[in-house]
């Protein structure tokens, strides 16, 4: 099972790196990349809200725990 | 956090400015040209400068206790969030975000069988037959009958008889009192043509943990900015100093935890702390004209006290000798409850991936993502999410959105434990044990499906509604690859929110002749007399038809010192005698009680003699209490107060609507007139947690949130200026519109005169000076349910009085510049003279703050 992840996520790294070099997208052809609905996080407020939920009721390392904060949960 | 504002506003917004269509060409252009910020959640100086309010509620389902009757109440929390970017030169920003979270409700602070009973109904005798459950209250030290392959055995409760075997856990819950964090972040990111840096910091407070944090980040962009490379790294302190149950505590075994345990004031406080480091990378790269994926790593190490100090294992001691006696009769086990004890290290590694494709018929975004992480605890989880993300028009989008979560269970996670020694003197063997045991339902193994959806509504002028709802389930037999058996902790939550979001930029383009700062300037410095004090509310109307004006406000207000009865100090041994009843002695008196509001101001202008507002607002209390020097002895059964954690509430409070008419308007002069109502959103059913077996029932009058009733609110305002002077006059009150509400009161009615005068120091500050009058009755009839009725402050006679106080403020608005219009003002009301009805405790002031922007 883990080693079947970690094939997922390298072969997920080396493709993305890979790409870089051939894909070829000129600044003019980049409108629909643009849209607010391409955002990486397209509705920032709810994210935060979800997250903080999950946090405080799941194992998983949240991305909370980069910015810090978050506080106990102790509930 | 700054993380998480978004970078995509700026392209948004071009749709809206008045840009004609043979430009569109041109905006989507330069829109492309900044396309690398709009792929990152990392600060961006390009966004528009932004501030967002969002209330949230979650709330939980029912727990399952396999039948037991119970009154608990299940959690639930009240979120505030308010949070901002600004602009302080063209390639820096500031960002702040503050939050707020109160919680109450029964939580699990352990596991035991089922058939050990934990889980006890607290009955009362009905005066006409019957019985109610008043409560609940866990039994954590139990004698559990089990047969010899360990499997705990049901007991009929009547005959003590064994009715056969019962493998089934459960969940012990216990009520908690309402709590309060508060959480501050700030934060300032710069910008250059290919990268970015950026760097925040912050605090969350609440009674029992104490965290900062900081961090820093950055950005590169590479290969005409179609791929990004981002990274950032972040610490975070936190200490605890947890007050143990009072209630429990005589039945929890600690000696684990002996030296970090401190005795203060007849509470025990765990105290402990924990360092987090965190450090991650990533990369966004654009795939297609209509595709790009992220990929991170995250890795966090942790160390010191990461138990949750409130949750114990159930720990079931057997004789070895009962266990290896050969008969068949049932073995006795001592079950006792354990501080959990977690490893004292953590490092979790995450992966996440997401993928976005832009559906072109239905101008839609697909959003893809699954993370992997996994730690030296044995938990790995899978998530799998997906959103899409669909634009109805310029002025609506649907999210609709569904997530699956799994993971394994701690490698220490056990439901409950069974040790095979026997206690002796509340003393066994704790090399016995493993080094580390936990039943928190959180470390176990489960599954979780959640949907919801998001829905924006763009307004004109910059300003955006947002409405979100998920719906979350949680089941041990949806964990990936595992059968759970945890079934017993599934539970299902729901988290609703609202949310209002400013363009500050968005709104100065929209509006014709800005730009333009001498108008600016003028318009800011024409309006600015009318403004009365912070402290006064409904003081001023807009001028223009559709004009529209946000505005914030924070009251906080604060009682402490002596015991007031009437205009004098009251001693203790008075208070006890004659501040409660004439059956009843007063045993407590409040030592101090702080209250902070924060209201939201929406006004608009349907035309120029009427304007409408509406005010939510969110209130949050704390208080202590001391016991009276000569106070009656404590009695069994009646509610005391105990040791040194006071009470604390908070959450969405009663909201106000109001009509403002405008009667005179000649230059100089101007009346008006405000009919405001009040909405009874504030619960005035909040209750104190059960405590030594006795219920604390509903707290103080003065803690509630609310009024509890419809309320009318009407006021007269008359304002004046000349020159460098502006004065102002106004008479408001308070009418409760029932009779009581549903705890069974209702509080008293108000009346306020006040008049002020203003100077303008220079043309953007003004200074006021502020005499007002108060007068407010005592409430009216008295609680219909249980109230402890330890003090002065559970008495309705103890309410109101006559209060004269001065208010000394200062306004401000900015004339010109990048935040030109933005006006503050900051109040402090002095009290000068206090007549309290019964027995109060002292009025040490309150400082009003406010911000205002009119669009």
């Amino acid at each position: 099972m883990k080693e079947i992840h970690y094939v997922m996520i390298k072969s997920m790294l080396v493709v993305s790196i890979g790409l870089t070099g051939c894909v070829n997208v000129a600044p003019w052809e980049r409108g629909n990349l643009a849209k607010p609905q391409m955002a990486l996080d397209p509705h920032p407020l709810q994210s935060e809200i979800q997250s903080h939920n999950y946090s405080s009721r799941e194992a998983a390392p949240s991305h909370k725990s980069s910015t810090g904060g978050g506080g106990c949960g102790c509930y | 956090m700054p993380k998480h504002h978004g970078s995509y506003h700026s392209i948004s917004d071009l749709k809206e400015s008045p840009i004609k269509p043979k430009k569109t060409l041109q905006a989507f252009t330069s829109a492309a040209l900044v396309l690398p910020g709009l792929l990152l959640t990392s600060a961006h100086a390009a966004d528009k400068d932004r501030i967002n309010f969002q209330y949230s509620r979650y709330q939980e389902g029912e727990r399952n206790l396999f039948g037991v009757p119970n009154n608990l109440k299940p959690i639930s929390a009240d979120v505030l969030h308010g949070s901002g970017s600004l602009s302080l030169t063209d390639r820096t920003k500031f960002f702040y975000s503050y939050t707020q979270d109160t919680w109450s409700g029964a939580t699990p602070i352990t596991i035991a069988p089922l058939a050990a009973n934990s889980n006890n109904p607290v009955l009362r005798d009905n005066p006409f037959g019957g019985t109610t459950i008043v409560g609940a209250s866990p039994l954590i030290n139990r004698t559990v009958q089990l047969d010899h392959d360990l499997n705990p055995l049901r007991q009929d409760p009547r005959t003590g008889q064994i009715t056969g075997q019962d493998s089934r856990s459960v969940m012990v819950l216990s009520s908690a009192s309402p709590e309060t964090r508060n959480q501050g972040n700030f934060g300032l990111s710069r910008e250059w043509n290919e990268a970015a840096v950026n760097m925040g910091g912050g605090f969350s407070t609440e009674r029992d943990y104490k965290s900062s944090f900081g961090n820093i980040g950055g950005r590169l962009d590479f290969n005409q900015k179609l791929t990004s490379l981002k990274f950032g790294s972040g610490y975070t302190h936190s200490e605890i100093g947890a007050i143990l149950d009072h209630d429990a505590s005589p039945y929890i075994t600690k000696t684990a935890y002996a030296r970090q345990i401190e005795r203060k004031g007849g509470s025990e406080i765990l105290r402990g702390d924990r360092q987090d480091w965190t450090a991650n990378i990533g990369l966004t790269q654009i795939l297609t004209k209509s595709a790009l994926v992220d990929v991170s790593v995250g890795y966090t190490h942790s160390n010191g006290f990461m138990e949750n100090p409130y949750k114990v294992m159930s720990v079931i001691f057997i004789d070895p000798v009962a266990l290896n006696n050969n008969l068949a009769t049932p073995i006795s086990g001592d079950m006792r409850a354990l501080i959990e004890q977690r490893p004292n290290i953590r490092n979790q590694l995450a992966f996440n991936t997401k993928y976005i494709q832009y559906i072109a018929p239905f101008d839609a975004a697909l959003h893809l993502n699954y993370k992997f992480t996994l730690d030296d605890w044995g938990v790995n989880t899978n998530t799998f999410d997906a959103n899409w993300v669909q634009p109805f028009g310029n002025e609506w989008t649907f999210t609709p959105r569904i997530r699956y979560y799994s993971q394994d269970a701690a490698s220490f996670y056990q439901p409950y434990l069974f040790s095979r020694q026997t206690v002796q003197m509340n003393k066994f063997d704790a090399g016995k044990l493993p080094d580390n045991f936990s039943s928190d339902h959180r470390l176990a193994g489960f599954g979780a499906l959640s949907g919801g959806a998001t829905l924006n509504r763009r307004l004109s002028k910059g300003i955006n509604l947002e409405a979100g709802f998920e719906y979350y389930t949680r089941a041990s037999a949806m964990q990936i690859g595992g059968g759970g058996g945890n079934s017993f902790a599934d539970f299902d939550y729901y988290v609703a929110s609202a949310a209002l979001r400013l363009d500050m930029e968005g709104v100065g383009t929209s509006r014709p002749g800005a730009g333009n700062s001498s108008h600016n300037q003028h318009s800011v410095v024409h309006h600015q007399h009318k403004i009365p004090p912070a402290g006064i509310m409904f003081g001023h109307m807009l001028d223009k038809p559709g004009d529209f004006m946000m505005g914030y406000r924070l009251m906080l207000g604060r009682a402490d010192g002596h015991m007031m009865h009437g205009s004098h100090k009251a001693s203790d041994p008075v208070i006890v005698e004659q501040g409660c009843s004439d059956t009843l002695p007063c045993r407590f008196t409040p030592t101090y009680m702080n209250m902070r509001m924060h209201m939201l101001d929406i006004m608009y202008a349907p035309t120029k003699w009427w304007n409408v507002m509406l005010m939510p607002t969110f209130m949050d209390m704390d208080m202590n209490l001391r016991r009276l020097d000569k106070a009656p002895p404590p009695v069994p059964g009646v509610h005391e107060h105990q040791g040194i954690a006071g009470h604390e509430t908070g959450a969405v409070g009663d909201t106000y609507f109001s009509s403002l008419i405008k009667l005179i308007s000649i230059p100089g002069h101007r009346v008006h007139m405000n009919l405001g109502f009040s909405a009874p959103t504030g619960k005035v059913d909040i209750e104190l947690r059960r405590m030594a077996k006795v219920d604390g029932g509903l707290i103080h009058f003065g803690m509630q949130l609310g009024s509890g009733t419809w309320d009318f609110m009407p006021s007269l305002t008359y304002t004046g200026e000349k020159n460098r002077w502006s004065w102002g006059a106004q008479v408001s009150g308070v009418k409760r519109l029932e009779e009581k509400n549903k705890s069974g009161y209702r509080l008293g009615d108000l009346a306020q005169a006040t008049t002020w005068g203003g100077y303008d120091l220079t043309r953007w500050l003004t200074a006021s000076v502020r005499g007002a009058y108060t007068w407010q009755g005592a409430v009216q009839r008295d609680f219909d349910s249980f109230n402890a009725r330890i003090g002065p402050m559970d008495f309705p006679a103890n309410y109101g009085g006559q209060f004269w106080d001065i208010g000394l403020g200062m306004s401000a608005v900015i004339p010109g510049g990048r935040f030109a219009g933005n006006r503050f003002g900051f109040e402090w009301i002095q009290p000068v003279r206090n007549d309290f009805n019964g027995y109060q405790l002292d009025r040490k002031g309150m400082l009003s703050a406010t911000w205002s922007y009119r669009f």
